[in-house]
């Protein structure tokens, strides 16, 4: 497609999502149907706070003149659009559900949602983070590509805005890929795009009068019932202490008869 | 008689204040200072406590982050923030680095804090943005080798001109933080208190700049128990004549200035106390959790818990304490100076005696710089004496209460 707004003036739209803090000691619920989140620590999820960088980034390179920071949730995660804005974005938009967001409202739903969000807003670039810490899905912005037809640089731990398109680079398992991707388009962010910086005092300080809309998810017109259901969760089963093995005929017995990672 | 009807929306409001953290805006900051310490500030807290250096580059970050005019206009170059907010900045940095936090107090407090509430324009102007971007390092001068506790004892004088168009400081000023930045001269700028008047109330207070013509460092004060990274010193006036702008507020009218302050700093030790009474129930609590004796975990003894336990809610008293005075505080008046020195007192004990029962729980180790809480101790001790001792607070504190607070509320 073409862009919405000319290279020097894109406006790019940034998700961000409330997931439990990475520093947190997870525990496994009493029901086993989920994780513990009652008076448990949340932030913005590490990906998405280095997508919110990489936008910033954008505006000061004058690559970009408006940024506008979107999270699907309950109402605390108006936290993490403030602290979007506190960064350094210009304005929020929330939409609002009570739909638990590591497992009930799956990516799929997210990507349709964005996707509304998207075509109010006409960004010509969407910043996501690459996953998200909760569920690892890293689904959401390739689904989002596709439903808007649109290319995707995911993964990207470099991006280089010239001349109405982008240059990124992506980190796969097989090592660093460079592409030539044109706007509009959707990237989402690995973790060496950037470093996050501190939202600095002043910054918190104008954060207050800049405006979040609200809406609410169910008004959108969209299916968020979820297609996964999680069934059971459980603590991952606790490490048996090493052995140290006598030869290499030794080790080889136990790594097929007992271990089983060879045949 | 009926009951009256529950407002139960005023009391979901209620349940849902936080004390600590009243506005979104305040969590953000803990957000942000929280982090910037653990990963800034934590790290270099043993280096700089061995070398008894002052940190000037992680000084300036503190001030990228606009930190370090928390309590000042904006169109002085701060962040236009409360009591509480000063809070919790020195909360935070003070659970990774007390001394480093205590050079900050000093810069933005006492300095700082005090200028823009007490000085004119046209001084705020001339000094406020450096010190707010960090580009100025800047401190206070009350005490001196003779006068403590007895501030009006001082007798560092100012002696203004016949034409009254300057002043002329004699005198030394002790135990000054951010005395000196390099152990050679004087930081940048300081509040000095000083003598104008034959009577025991007549001091006045006047900015002094480095290098003017006869002040100079006596010198580092080297060796300190604790707070070995915040640079002390005794700084010397002989004959300094500072133009009568520098005066700030009244001639004679610098208890005012005095008041006004002392509030505000005794909150923000208070503050850096409760830092450290976090950084040490957060240490000991993972510490007893993990260490072994007798085939459990050490938390599961009586000692260890009564440690853990008493440390967390004597922390959580003070913590309540300071909160609820500081949200209470405005930073323009004065007249709270009970609850100031209430909450200095109790916090600067308790930071101490919890940092003392984490170096117990903790054992050995516990005595070793690695594992932080004997920085952590070593720097409670000071809270007890600096800005004010605690003997300095019973004499405030009983002065108010007979005299205002016969019934308490």
């Amino acid at each position: 497609g073409t862009s919405p707004h000319p290279p020097s003036k894109m406006k790019v739209l940034v998700g961000v999502k409330r997931v439990i803090d990475y520093a947190v000691k997870v525990r496994i619920a009493a029901d086993k149907k989920g994780v513990e989140l009652a008076n448990v620590k949340m932030s913005m999820n590490p990906f998405c706070e280095i997508a919110v960088e990489e936008a910033i980034r954008m505006k000061e390179g004058k690559t970009a003149t408006e940024i506008v920071a979107v999270s699907v949730g309950p109402k605390n995660a108006q936290e993490q659009i403030r602290t979007a804005l506190a960064m350094g974005a210009d304005r929020g938009v929330h939409v609002t559900t009570d739909m638990r967001l590591d497992q009930e409202l799956q990516p799929l739903a997210v990507a349709k949602l964005l996707k509304e969000i998207v075509e109010k807003e006409a960004p010509d670039v969407v910043l996501l983070g690459k996953q998200s810490i909760d569920g690892d899905c890293a689904q959401t912005g390739p689904m989002l590509a596709a439903m808007l037809g649109w290319p995707q640089a995911t993964m990207a731990s470099e991006l280089t805005f010239a001349d109405g398109g982008v240059t990124a680079e992506r980190e796969t398992d097989n090592g660093t890929e460079v592409i030539q991707v044109g706007t509009p388009l959707v990237v989402t962010a690995d973790l060496r795009l950037n470093e996050p910086r501190y939202a600095k005092l002043p910054n918190i300080m104008k954060a207050k009068k800049k405006k979040i809309e609200a809406i609410d998810a169910a008004s959108l017109g969209v299916d968020l019932s979820p297609r996964i259901e999680v069934v059971e969760m459980n603590d991952p089963p606790t490490r048996a202490a090493g052995i140290v093995v006598e030869d290499v005929t030794a080790l080889v017995d136990k790594l097929k008869n007992e271990a089983s990672v060879i045949a | 008689m009926s009951a009256a009807a529950v407002d139960l929306d005023a009391a979901a409001d209620i349940a849902s204040m936080d004390l600590f953290n009243p506005t979104e805006e305040h969590a953000m900051l803990r957000e942000t200072v929280r982090s910037f310490s653990d990963s800034e500030i934590r790290p270099q807290a043993l280096e700089y406590n061995r070398k008894e250096m002052f940190n000037r580059e992680l000084f300036n970050k503190v001030g990228d982050l606009g930190l370090l005019g928390v309590t000042v206009d904006e169109e002085y170059g701060g962040s236009g923030m409360d009591a509480v907010a000063a809070c919790i900045v020195h909360e935070e940095m003070s659970a990774a680095d007390p001394a480093f936090t205590l050079s900050y107090l000093a810069h933005s407090m006492l300095f700082v804090n005090n200028l823009s509430q007490n000085g004119n324009h046209e001084q705020k102007l001339k000094y406020l943005p450096d010190a707010c971007t960090g580009a100025k390092v800047c401190g206070m001068g009350m005490s001196e080798p003779g006068a403590g506790t007895d501030v009006l004892g001082m007798k560092t004088t100012a002696t203004k001109s016949a034409d009254g168009s300057t002043y002329t400081l004699n005198g030394n000023k002790m135990w000054i933080t951010n005395g000196t930045l390099d152990g050679e001269t004087t930081g940048d700028a300081y509040l000095i208190y000083a003598r104008t008047g034959e009577k025991r109330s007549e001091v006045s207070m006047f900015l002094v700049d480095k290098n003017m013509p006869g002040f100079t460092l006596g010198q580092k004060i080297e060796d300190k128990l604790g707070m070995r990274a915040s640079m002390t010193a005794e700084i010397v006036f002989d004959n300094v004549v500072v133009p009568a702008e520098n005066l700030v507020g009244e001639e004679h009218g610098a208890a005012l200035c005095m008041m006004r302050n002392l509030e505000i700093e005794r909150i923000a030790l208070a503050a850096m106390s409760l830092g450290i009474a976090r950084r040490s129930v957060e240490v000991m609590n993972n510490y007893a959790a993990e260490r072994q004796a007798f085939g459990e975990s050490i938390n599961s003894f009586g000692q260890m818990q009564r440690h853990i336990a008493d440390s967390y809610a004597e922390y959580m008293a003070g913590r309540a304490y300071t909160y609820n005075v500081a949200r209470h505080l405005d930073l323009a008046s004065y007249g709270n100076g009970l609850d100031a020195d209430g909450v200095k007192l109790f916090c600067a004990k308790m930071g101490k005696d919890v940092a003392d029962r984490a170096i117990q729980v903790l054992g050995g180790n516990g005595y070793v710089g690695e594992y932080h809480v004997e920085q952590l101790w070593r720097d409670a001790k000071l809270l007890e004496i600096g800005g004010g001792t605690n003997e300095a607070h019973h004499k405030n504190m009983v002065r108010d209460l007979k005299r205002h607070h016969t019934t308490l509320k």
